[in-house]
């Protein structure tokens, strides 16, 4: 008889606590979903187009959103994003949208919609507890936004669970029993304020087994959409304020110091370094600001500032630890490495440099007609091929039209192109210059190129008749 | 012509095979019995360092005798130095060992010597054959094609020389060895399968004139010889070292067809350069890709088709080491002579080892290596195998990898590894290495 009784005041308990939410968040869930949009843009290659999707969070009354990193191919050429587009969710008609850039530090894309829509969004901020930011711990409970697809009109869906572990990755991040949010959606806490942002998915993989084939080996799926790992409100708040100013993000603070490695834990304890972590330096690039303060290849980081590098669980986190302390710099400023080397203990002042231009920001031009595009040689090139940064000479072939001329010649992507009809092209204009005066000549026969590929060149015969 | 290597799938008739079926040899004339019993089976028994330790392996192929003191002329992939264990099968069935005694790569030939004082002991016989003049072959004159087959006995195959001069780019053979940078090959329609390489194409009265060496897989009826006339050459200077030493300057040649407008060249005049090795001799002297090599030492080149690109590079490879060469050049309308200091041809196989107590086996990083890969030294080896379960596989590594030090000491020699290993199994203890995994450095430990 008793245990009737404690049992009907837990069930009572349990149904008090369901109605306490149930009568709040659907209220709540009207405002917040006021601070999500989903965004849709197209990239454009030499022949085709692609439409991607992505989901943003509002973050200030002028209607600035933020979109997380993976939203966007690092690699690609703002000049070839357009047609950004915002949709509120359970719109159909979106409102045009422009492309602010990205934050090297948090990995955010900027973009910032009309006024008239801005008008009916409400920031992110509006749901900042008072009294600080709240921390998830432990078994607390979330809830989170979901957006469907275009086809379903970007409909937002509610989410929620509890979190079961939070860790340094190596920012604060909680992860729920289950998708909590999608990949850049805001998560609340049962009060409603801000909890975080969803990041992309942690551990959701899921085999899926043909129904065909019963022999088959199954294929690994990942969760996209929805995620249950949260960057938690206090990495996100302090960085909202990081609105690139160009499109390229720059300037970009800069080290030099090429495939970091976090040490193997053996390895540490081997070198008297078990209570921490370390982070082996491959190769320390040609004039660059590390190979200016005396960093050499096989060197071993182990403090930054003074401070020695935290332990992380998995160990490869720290390398984001290194990286996440230079990128929040800008150049000109100084950084202090310890480094072991061999049995020494070496101090290094590295003044940070402004990142040579990436691939992405690389001059390019396409010739339909020859079927190749052509891109400045870059700094990243001459690493990739490791020869000296200091000539920029030539042009890299980034493009490559199937049963063109260039194609017929045997021309392949990545091809560094040294020469044409045989005169040294030290420049890109110079590069186009000639290709251009090929591509217009219709009586020309052919043209040739000095090509190299790995530590090979070969001469290629391009017939254009 | 086209610039980069294209890439062919060609099978090294090598063959591990086992048994063996009697057959009675046709007589047509004195000559080609003489030569039927001249053939030979060859067993080898050879290291193997691909899986993390030092193993052993069998294969099969077949082989000429060329003289009555038992000198027996195959492929370098039959019978390489890795081989321990060699034994030849003469044509009245009886095995007798043999030793390797010269052996070249390049042109994929290798030179053995029966041991005479058996011979003598058991009284065994055998006869040998001799050189016919693979210059004066003509596309569609029959020849036969002698060997064994997967292992059968002393097989004779019929077909006709289809062409007499096939060009291939260098390439490598399964060992990584390259081969026909020097020579090109006499091709046949005469059946040749896995086992025939190293046994002699020959002609109606039993002249040697090519070492049956290969053949497209998937092909029918595509087989390839070594012409007699680059062999001789070998055998003779294999008799003398043991090795053939070349010369090199370093250069990639390309043929000139259809270029010849471009550069303004009369046809048939001229080699160009398509490619020059960094640090190389031609390299030092200035030599440039997209130069036209018109004469070396004042005598005229004509690389205008592929087919003649072997010549070329041979005239250079049979220059003493370390002698000056004129190249007389073309560029844009200069023409200037250069002088170029050959210097020796090297393998980019570097030497092998294996380390049982870790379970690691490795192959040098040579001078060739480091420069096709833009390395700016030669320190460390490549990671050839590893055991599961042993240290090296513990501790991640495998195979591709490159481990550039031991202990902190750079790895400039061979010597350095095998010193930590015979340290290591005198006194197990954490060893560390530096290894490359696609240009990122880890540091590890091999630890019992």
């Amino acid at each position: 008889m008793k245990f009737k009784i404690w049992i009907g005041f837990f069930l009572t308990c349990l149904a008090l606590k369901s109605v306490a939410l149930s009568a709040s968040l659907p209220a709540m869930w009207e405002e917040r979903i006021k601070s999500v949009v989903a965004v849709d843009y197209i990239t454009e290659t030499e022949e085709e187009r692609h439409v991607s999707t992505a989901y943003g969070v509002v973050i200030d009354t002028e209607g600035t959103i933020i979109l997380p990193s993976a939203a966007i191919d690092v690699r690609v050429d703002p000049k070839r994003l357009h047609r950004f587009k915002a949709y509120s969710p359970g719109e159909a008609v979106g409102s045009d949208a422009t492309y602010l850039g990205q934050d090297s530090y948090t990995g955010w894309h900027f973009v910032k919609v009309s006024k008239a829509m801005a008008s009916h969004l409400v920031p992110i901020t509006k749901w900042i507890a008072p009294s600080g930011t709240p921390t998830l711990g432990l078994a607390d409970f979330a809830w989170g936004i979901g957006l469907r697809n275009k086809e379903e009109d970007f409909i937002p869906y509610l989410l929620q669970s509890h979190i079961s572990i939070v860790e340094s990755l190596p920012q604060q991040t909680a992860i729920a029993q289950q998708e909590v949010a999608g990949p850049g959606l805001p998560v609340f806490t049962k009060e409603g304020y801000f909890a975080g942002l969803a990041a992309s998915s942690f551990a959701q993989t899921y085999l899926e087994f043909s129904k065909t084939d019963h022999a088959g080996a199954p294929v690994m799926l990942v969760d996209v959409e929805e995620s249950s790992a949260i960057l938690v409100s206090s990495e996100v708040i302090p960085m909202l304020g990081r609105r690139p100013s160009n499109v390229n993000g720059r300037p970009l603070a800069w080290l030099g110091a090429y495939g970091l490695q976090s040490l193997d834990r053996e390895a540490a304890t081997f070198l008297g370094q078990a209570n921490q972590s370390s982070v082996v330096v491959s190769e320390v690039l040609e004039d660059s600001p590390a190979e200016k303060a005396g960093m050499k290849a096989h060197d071993i980081i182990i403090a930054v500032d003074s401070i020695a590098l935290p332990r992380f669980r998995p160990d490869r986190v720290v390398t984001d630890f290194v990286e996440r302390n230079v990128l929040i710099h800008k150049p000109g400023d100084v950084v202090q490495f310890t480094v072991l080397r061999g049995s020494n203990r070496v101090e290094l002042k590295v003044t940070l440099g402004d990142e040579p231009k990436l691939i992405r920001e690389a001059e390019r031009k396409y010739f339909d007609r020859l079927g190749l595009t052509v891109r400045e040689f870059v700094y990243a090139d001459a690493v990739q091929r490791r020869t000296s940064v200091k000539v920029h000479t030539g042009v890299v072939v980034s493009y490559v039209k199937s049963n063109s001329p260039v194609d017929g010649a045997g021309l392949a992507e990545n091809d560094w192109i040294k020469e044409i009809d045989g005169m040294p092209v030290d420049t890109f204009t110079e590069a186009t210059s000639k290709l251009s005066a090929a591509e217009s000549d219709t009586h020309r026969k052919e043209f040739v190129l000095l090509v190299s590929r790995g530590t090979q060149t070969a001469v290629l015969r391009v017939k254009l008749r | 012509m086209g610039g980069f290597l294209p890439f062919y799938i060609i099978v090294f008739l090598a063959l591990l095979w086992l048994g063996s079926v009697k057959s009675s040899a046709a007589s047509m004339s004195r000559g080609f019995t003489e030569l039927l019993n001249s053939v030979v089976r060859i067993d080898v028994r050879q290291v193997n360092y691909e899986g993390g330790s030092k193993r052993f392996d069998g294969s099969i192929g077949s082989g000429v005798i060329l003289t009555p003191d038992g000198l027996i002329l195959t492929n370098a992939h039959v019978v390489s130095p890795k081989a321990v264990e060699v034994t030849v099968t003469l044509s009245n069935l009886e095995n007798v060992s043999a030793k390797l005694v010269g052996w070249d790569h390049w042109t994929d030939l290798a030179l053995l010597k029966i041991d005479m004082d058996e011979v003598k002991r058991r009284n065994l016989t055998f006869t040998h054959a001799g050189f016919g003049n693979s210059g004066k072959l003509f596309a569609g004159q029959t020849v036969y094609a002698v060997g064994t087959p997967f292992g059968l006995t002393r097989t004779v195959t019929r077909g006709i020389v289809s062409n007499i001069s096939q060009y291939f780019d260098a390439e490598r053979n399964e060992d990584g060895y390259e081969t026909g940078l020097f020579n090109t090959w006499l091709q046949t329609d005469a059946a040749i399968n896995p086992g025939n390489s190293g046994g002699p194409l020959v002609t109606e009265d039993g002249k040697v004139v090519g070492i049956t060496t290969r053949g497209y897989t998937g092909a029918n009826n595509l087989g390839f010889a070594i012409p007699s006339n680059t062999a001789k050459e070998v055998v003779a200077e294999l008799l003398k070292s043991g090795s053939i030493i070349r010369s090199t300057v370093g250069i990639v040649p390309g043929a000139l067809q259809d270029l010849e407008d471009f550069y303004a060249l009369a046809l048939n005049t001229g080699m160009l350069v398509n490619s020059v090795y960094p640090q190389s001799p031609a390299s030092l002297a200035g030599v440039k890709a997209g130069d036209i090599l018109l004469e070396l030492n004042h005598n005229k080149v004509d690389g205008r088709f592929p087919e003649q690109i072997p010549t070329i590079l041979n005239t250079i490879a049979k220059l003493p080491v370390g002698s000056q060469l004129t190249m007389t050049i073309k560029r844009g309308t200069k023409i200037i002579d250069i002088p170029v200091f050959t210097e020796v041809l090297e393998s980019s196989v570097g030497e092998e080892g294996a380390f049982d107590k870790w379970g690691l086996t490795v192959r040098k990083i040579s001078r060739v290596y480091a420069r096709e890969h833009g390395r700016s030294d030669q320190n460390g080896v490549i990671v050839l195998g590893v055991q599961p379960g042993f240290p090296a596989d513990s501790a991640g590594i495998s195979s591709g990898d490159i481990i550039s030090a031991i202990n902190r000491i750079p790895i400039s020699s061979l010597e350095v590894i095998v010193h930590a290993h015979a340290n290591y199994t005198l006194k197990p203890e954490a060893t560390l290495l530096e290894v490359e995994k696609d240009r990122h450095v880890s540091f590890v430990i091999l630890k019992p």
